[in-house]
Parts: C-alpha cells; sequence; structure tokens
C-alpha cells in the first residue's frame, strides 16, 4: 500500500510539474492528495524575485495574498504566517529548503509549498509555485480546504508586478 | 594615479563626503573619524586606483565600507525615534536652554523648517536596512547612478534597485503616517512646534507654505512628495547650513536618546 502511494505522489508531482506552464492556475486531485500550482514569466532578475520571497515582513506591501509574515525566511527557521485565504488562521511554517534565486520550500504536516526561479536567459525568468496538501486522513477535511487557484494567481501576478518595477527603477 | 592628484580632487569630493556619512551615521565625531580614515586608505591605495570608476565613486566607496562597520556595530533606530526623542527633550531642562544658546550665538543657529525636515529624514533613516538607508542617500541626494552605487555598495545593479525601491515604499510609507507636513492625519508636528518656539514671530504655517513640499501636499502624489522631500535635503549641507548648529545639537541628542533607548530595550 506505501509502495503505491509513493508511486502515486511521484506521478502527481510529475504531471503538475509539466502542467503549471501558464498564469492560469491548475489543481489535480486524489484521494489523498491535492496539487495546485501556477507559472508565470517575469521580466526580472531572479535575485530581485529571491529577495521579494524571503523577506518576510515586506510580504503585505506588495502580495495582497498575504497579512502578515512573522519571522525570519531562512535556512531552518519557522514563520508564521497569515492569509486572506483563511485570516483567522495562522498558519506555522518551517522553511524546509533555501536555495538562493532557485528555489524556496515551505510546509508544516499537512503539506509543502514549493516556489522556484529557472532563468530563461533573455531577461526573463519563470516563476513556479506548487503546494501540495493531503495525507491519510486528507478525505475527511478535503472538502473544508478553500481552492487555492485564485489565490495563486494573484500571488504569482503580484509578484509579476512588483518585481518588473523594481526592475525598471533608473 | 598620484598622492598630489587625490589631493587635489579630494578638495572637490570631502564636502559631499561628510555630508554623507553624518547622514548615515547620525554623529558628527564618526563621520569626521570615517572621512579622515578613508583620507588615508585612499593615499594609500591611490597607486591601485585605474580610473575605471570616477575618483568620487572610488572615493565613496572607500567610505561606505568604513561606515558599513561602523553602522552594523550599532542597532537600527526605531521608525518612531523622533516621539521617543522628543519625550526626552521635554524632560530634560537643559536641551532647550543649550538650544536657545545656540540660536542667539551661532552664526549656524537659525531654525528653519526645511533644514528640521533634512534632520527629520536622517533620524528617520536609521530605521532602514542599512543597504536601503545608503541607496536611498546615494542615489537620492548625492546623485549617484544605480552602476555606481552597485559598485560603491559591492553588489548587483539589480539589488541596487531593490533595495532603492523597498526604501522609497518604506520611508514613503512612514512619512505618510506620521508627517503632519503633508497628511492632515499625520502624528508628528515637530516643524510647527520647534518654529513657534524658535521663531515666535513668523506665522508658522505661512513659512511651511513656502516649501514645495508642503505646498504640494494636498495633491496626495507620494511618489512626487518623496521627491521633493529629497530636493529639500540636496539643498542642505548638515554641516555648513544656516541652522546646522542647531540642527547637529539636536541630532546629537537624538542619538544619545537612541544609544541609551537601544540599551535599556535590550534588557
Amino acid at each position: 500500500m506505501k509502495k503505491v502511494i509513493t508511486i502515486l505522489t511521484v506521478l502527481i508531482s510529475m504531471a503538475t510539474s509539466t502542467i503549471a506552464q501558464t498564469e492560469k492556475a491548475s489543481t489535480e486531485r486524489t484521494t489523498f492528495h491535492r496539487t495546485t500550482s501556477v507559472s508565470i514569466d517575469i521580466k526580472a532578475d531572479s535575485s530581485i524575485v529571491w529577495a521579494l520571497l524571503t523577506k518576510a515582513s515586506d510580504y503585505p506591501r506588495w502580495n495582497s495574498t498575504v497579512t502578515s509574515i512573522e519571522g525570519n525566511i531562512a535556512p531552518g527557521e519557522t514563520i508564521k504566517l497569515k492569509s486572506t485565504l483563511d485570516a483567522k488562521r495562522t498558519f506555522k511554517l518551517k522553511i524546509k529548503e533555501f536555495v538562493p534565486d532557485r528555489r524556496l520550500v515551505w510546509g508544516d504536516g499537512q503539506g509543502n509549498r514549493v516556489y522556484t526561479i529557472a532563468n530563461n536567459g533573455n531577461g526573463m525568468l519563470t516563476f513556479t509555485m506548487t503546494e501540495k496538501i493531503g495525507g491519510l486522513m486528507f478525505p475527511m477535511y478535503a472538502k473544508m480546504i478553500p481552492s487555492f487557484d485564485q489565490s495563486f494567481e494573484q500571488f504569482a501576478s503580484d509578484l509579476k508586478k512588483e518585481a518588473e518595477k523594481i526592475m525598471s527603477t533608473k | 594615479m598620484t598622492v598630489q592628484y587625490l589631493n587635489e580632487e579630494y578638495q572637490n569630493i570631502v564636502g559631499q563626503l561628510k555630508s554623507y556619512l553624518v547622514r548615515i551615521t547620525a554623529s558628527v565625531a564618526d563621520a569626521e573619524d570615517i572621512a579622515q580614515e578613508t583620507y588615508i586608505k585612499a593615499a594609500e591605495k591611490i597607486s591601485t586606483f585605474r580610473g575605471e570608476s570616477s575618483l568620487k565613486t572610488w572615493v565613496f566607496t572607500i567610505a561606505s565600507n568604513l561606515a558599513k562597520d561602523n553602522l552594523r556595530a550599532k542597532k537600527r533606530w526605531p521608525e518612531n525615534v523622533t516621539d521617543i526623542s522628543r519625550a526626552a527633550a521635554l524632560s530634560h531642562k537643559q536641551f532647550f536652554q543649550e538650544a536657545m544658546n545656540i540660536r542667539t550665538s551661532s552664526p549656524n543657529g537659525q531654525f528653519e523648517a526645511k533644514e528640521h525636515i533634512a534632520f527629520c529624514f536622517t533620524c528617520i533613516s536609521k530605521s532602514l536596512p542599512i543597504e536601503q538607508q545608503l541607496c536611498i542617500f546615494l542615489k537620492e541626494v548625492y546623485e549617484f547612478k544605480v552602476n555606481e552605487i552597485a559598485t560603491i555598495l559591492d553588489t548587483t545593479e539589480a539589488m541596487v534597485k531593490y533595495y532603492l525601491h523597498t526604501g522609497r515604499s518604506k520611508m514613503i510609507s512612514i512619512f505618510d503616517g506620521r508627517c503632519a507636513l503633508i497628511n492632515k492625519e499625520g502624528v508628528c508636528h515637530q516643524c510647527s512646534e520647534l518654529n513657534g518656539i524658535y521663531n515666535p514671530k513668523q506665522n508658522t504655517q505661512e513659512e511651511l507654505m513656502k516649501i514645495e513640499l508642503v505646498k504640494e501636499a494636498a495633491k496626495g502624489d507620494k511618489e512626487h512628495l518623496f521627491d521633493l522631500r529629497m530636493q529639500v535635503l540636496q539643498e542642505i549641507d548638515p554641516l555648513t547650513s544656516k541652522a546646522s548648529a542647531l540642527q547637529l545639537h539636536h541630532l546629537d541628542h537624538n542619538r544619545q536618546v537612541m544609544e541609551k533607548y537601544l540599551e535599556k530595550s535590550n534588557g
């Protein structure tokens, strides 16, 4: 059974990595998991996108989906995030991967959010964010979790707007 | 390049350099020390200067490196530095006595709201992360280009743009919430308050309306108001202006208040 779940998980993540090519978010659902993903092309240096993604206190200024983030987005740190998706809840998230200018992962027991920055070589980059949530108990509460699609699209759009505005500074 | 060349050119740079250093350290003594150390290092290294940047950029690079060491050794100030310092001044009998002595005896002891605007920016900019603070002064006040600032701060142009944008946004937001000159709801009225004390015969409102920043406030263009605030800073040399003696006295007071405040809040 465990093997089957592992294989399914790998297949789902492979599927989502090919789905996430547009500014439109997409969600894949299985019995035990849900994976939402969005990608967007940004005309900016990856260091700017990285700086925006890792400066916790600055999020509410440019990102309309985040109400606040307390703590430092740094390797091994834990942050407290409040989002517009569920205004009453504070998510305690651990920074699990931190590869400057390329990859950031945070998450909790329910799932992980992965941010990746891929340079396209012509002053453009592709930003992708993917969140996979779930587990054995997932079917019991799956219906209570709102869709992430709109929030993901807004996040990506806000990031693009802010990074390109910064890039245009003379 | 030779030391003689440095000596000739340095005279044209040193005024702006000291003004920059006072503004980022909020200390005349520290600024003088860093400027002196900058000259010594520049003289030692002048033979390695190949003219890849202007001499001014090169000298500011040395000074900024020294200043960063100085700034990193100290805590950043809170956004409400002027509130905390005002309360301390009001409970410190000698503060206004000293200030009034400067006001009446020093040729640089006049009070002008414009000078207080510049002083206020110096204090509040110390709440920004160091890189943002330095970028803003270098670009908006001392008119370095983005690529020159990248050289001075040994970073990329992209990061300079990031620091400039985020620093500007932060300062615009702070002044929008605090400065009664640009926002009727602003909590800080120190420019009017102090003008009333130092220039009791003046109509403060009339005086304030002579300042472009105040005149334009009603239009509510926050970016433009920030640019006008930067123009005020550009026009004032904090070490030689008409109000420099008075404002440097206030700056010294605020720095001492902050040192005590930050020591206390550290436990």
